[in-house]
């Protein structure tokens, strides 16, 4: 296939978290407003004046110092988050916001906070610290909305004067709608049976929506959508099965273009950073404020395991297993990040249900955070699409 | 006649199958691999094709599958597959009723069943650390200043077995040079070696799924002493397959290619 006219721009874009569409933002005066997880409600960061950068730790290497403060049984993405932070990977943010999404989670920013690793010479440089409900419904839903106002309204209007109003909400939630569709739209073409966009060119893109401000990434994510519309896939299909990759926080753009090049198509991605259900509209009514109902769509379309209650833990796999109908996947590769708590216990059941009971071939993998070209993920990975090759073959597989 | 080619380039040995039309295995060849996978196949292929009088080269091969950590490295090859799927061929070309394996190998531990046809019904790895594998041996043997086949019959003369606490290779090897520096009997240290190996593939069996019996496969599987640990460990047969063991990943390549190859026409 022809190369994406901005593939490379928005890859240059994931190299380093202060990335040139940050610094633009920042030199048109917004204030930048760091988080670590997809729990907190993106559109409250994108108020008008803000942007939103989801921390990642491009080219992490040792974590040694990281480690130190927080032991080596603790997830590599939070360890990683906290070496790059020492070095002082992250000084041009103007705040941030974390979820108690998990303790680790919590712990990573608490050490940032401890070791004063921010906020240099920023007057009004915070750290907050929200909690998120364990269950979805009313009572937590009201704690959402409660959680949300004093720990990112609040200090955003506080520190900075933000227009926090119901009509800035709806403001932000529109922008962030026509990246959701351009996203989506993009996104559909990975149901094409020889698709004209890879998977990982989809990350990429997805990926940057996340890092960079969303006001300047629309024009390049239209013209994309506008070059797919004409792109011709290559002649003969590369790939030899198709998956649903499943897990927690993939931000290492090594993995998808890993488990491409082993032979499996990622076509379609629920991850943390990924487009389900993080790149879902939010449909706002008039009948009620924009805050709860943004809550209120967070919570219920939420498929972090996080979340324990019964109809949640089921609905997640059902979710896996309807993504893998609508995409044709052949099969499922469930990933969690070495140590990673919630996602432990996810992988496991969700790799039985889904096997068992929605009757996809399933591979389980735990990875290291940075991948780098781990000969072994991809002996897993292209075993995996053998077997599903034969399965195909013998007419056993979906 | 038309043959086939299977090159397994491993991370410490570089095997080459060579075997006919009717699955015949007519050429083998096994040596160390070097820094260059490119060049430990290149010479192993080269090796093999010359134990076929009436095979040019190995490029005159009418398929060839490269299989192992370097298998995108295989010159000329028509394709390759991992060493998963390559070992549960094998292993079903040279005794079809095995139904499970434990493949041991320089780097990485894997356990995986087989279907009846020879295809992979599952698979589990250990690839976190070199506890267990080739490179484990090698340090112990290195400890003991021995070559591994002294090492590998040593544990079968011992009456007892010292237990080896540490898991690492690296403190592995320290517990058992102060064991030796306190003068325990090195066969019983060795048996202790064995054991430990032994249990780290309890698991992986049972992943694989293994019911009353088991094969080896790797370069290990020649290990005697490790061969006795995993069955009263494991509690199971140990299949002994009329191949060598160590040639199984390039066996099963070669009947891949043969099957692919025959297709092609």
């Amino acid at each position: 296939m022809k190369d994406l006219k901005h593939l490379y721009y928005f890859e240059k874009l994931l190299e380093d978290a202060n990335n040139e569409l940050v610094r633009q933002a920042q030199a048109e005066g917004k204030k930048c407003v760091a988080t670590v997880c997809e729990n907190i409600p993106e559109p409250l960061l994108n108020l008008p004046g803000l942007f939103s950068v989801r921390l990642r730790a491009p080219r992490t290497g040792s974590m040694e110092m990281a480690t130190y403060y927080m032991t080596s049984f603790l997830c590599e993405y939070t360890r990683a988050l906290l070496e790059r932070a020492i070095e002082g990977g992250y000084n041009f943010t103007d705040c941030i916001i974390t979820p108690d999404g998990c303790s680790m989670m919590n712990r990573c920013v608490e050490n940032m906070e401890l070791l004063k690793t921010m906020g240099k010479g920023k007057e009004n440089y915070f750290y907050q610290y929200m909690e998120i409900p364990m269950k979805a419904d009313d009572n937590g839903l009201n704690l959402y909305v409660l959680q949300c106002k004093n720990h990112i309204l609040k200090p955003l209007h506080e520190s900075f004067g933000v227009d926090i109003s119901d009509e800035a909400i709806r403001a932000a939630v529109a922008e962030h709608n026509e990246i959701c569709r351009l996203i989506r739209q993009i996104g559909e073409y990975r149901k094409e049976e020889n698709p004209r966009i890879t998977g990982y060119e989809y990350h990429i893109l997805t990926l940057a929506t996340y890092v960079a401000p969303k006001y300047l990434l629309i024009d390049k994510l239209k013209e994309t959508l506008e070059e797919l519309k004409t792109r011709e896939p290559d002649e003969k299909n590369k790939y030899r099965a198709r998956v649903v990759f499943v897990g927690s926080e993939v931000d290492d753009v090594d993995v998808i273009r890993l488990v491409e090049e082993s032979g499996a198509y990622v076509c379609a991605d629920r991850f943390c950073l990924g487009s389900f259900p993080g790149r879902n509209e939010i449909i706002l009514t008039d009948d009620e404020d924009a805050l709860t109902q943004i809550c209120r769509q967070y919570m219920y379309r939420g498929q972090c395991p996080r979340y324990m209650n019964q109809a949640k833990i089921q609905e997640r796999r059902k979710y896996v297993a309807d993504l893998a109908r609508e995409y044709h996947a052949d099969g499922v590769i469930y990933e969690q990040i070495k140590f990673c708590d919630p996602w432990a216990y996810e992988r496991m059941v969700g790799t039985v249900v889904l096997r068992d009971d929605y009757k996809y071939p399933v591979l389980a993998v735990d990875r290291p955070y940075s991948i780098g070209s781990s000969g072994q993920m991809r002996t897993r990975v292209q075993a995996f699409v053998e077997s599903i090759e034969i399965k195909k073959i013998q007419g056993g597989a979906k | 006649m038309r043959y086939f080619g299977g090159c397994d380039s491993g991370s410490t040995y570089t095997k080459c199958v060579i075997i006919d039309e009717t699955g015949k295995m007519v050429a083998d060849v096994t040596l160390r691999s070097r820094i260059n996978a490119v060049l430990s196949c290149e010479e192993s292929l080269k090796l093999a094709a010359e134990q076929v009088p009436d095979l040019g080269s190995a490029k005159d091969l009418a398929y060839l599958v490269g299989t192992g950590y370097g298998r995108n490295k295989v010159p000329f090859a028509d394709e390759n597959i991992s060493e998963i799927s390559c070992h549960a061929m094998g292993v079903h070309v040279a005794n079809p009723d095995v139904k499970a394996i434990i493949d041991i190998g320089g780097q990485d531990v894997k356990g995986i069943a087989v279907d009846t046809d020879g295809t992979v019904l599952n698979f589990a790895m250990n690839d976190k650390c070199a506890a267990g594998t080739g490179r484990f041996f090698e340090a112990m043997a290195r400890a003991f200043e021995m070559d591994l086949d002294e090492f590998s019959k040593l544990s079968l003369k011992a009456k007892n077995v010292i237990p080896i606490t540490a898991q690492c290779t690296v403190f592995a090897e320290s517990e058992v040079i102060s064991l030796v520096g306190e003068g325990k009997p090195m066969d019983e240290i060795a048996a202790g070696i064995e054991l430990s190996v032994a249990k780290r593939c309890f698991v992986m069996s049972k992943k694989a799924g293994a019911v009353d019996s088991i094969t080896l496969t790797g370069g290990c599987a020649k290990n005697a002493g490790l061969k006795e640990a995993i069955e009263k460990v494991l509690n199971l047969k140990v299949i002994d397959l009329p191949v060598d063991p160590q040639l199984i990943g390039a066996l099963g390549a070669a009947e891949f290619a043969r099957q692919k190859g025959m297709a092609r026409g």
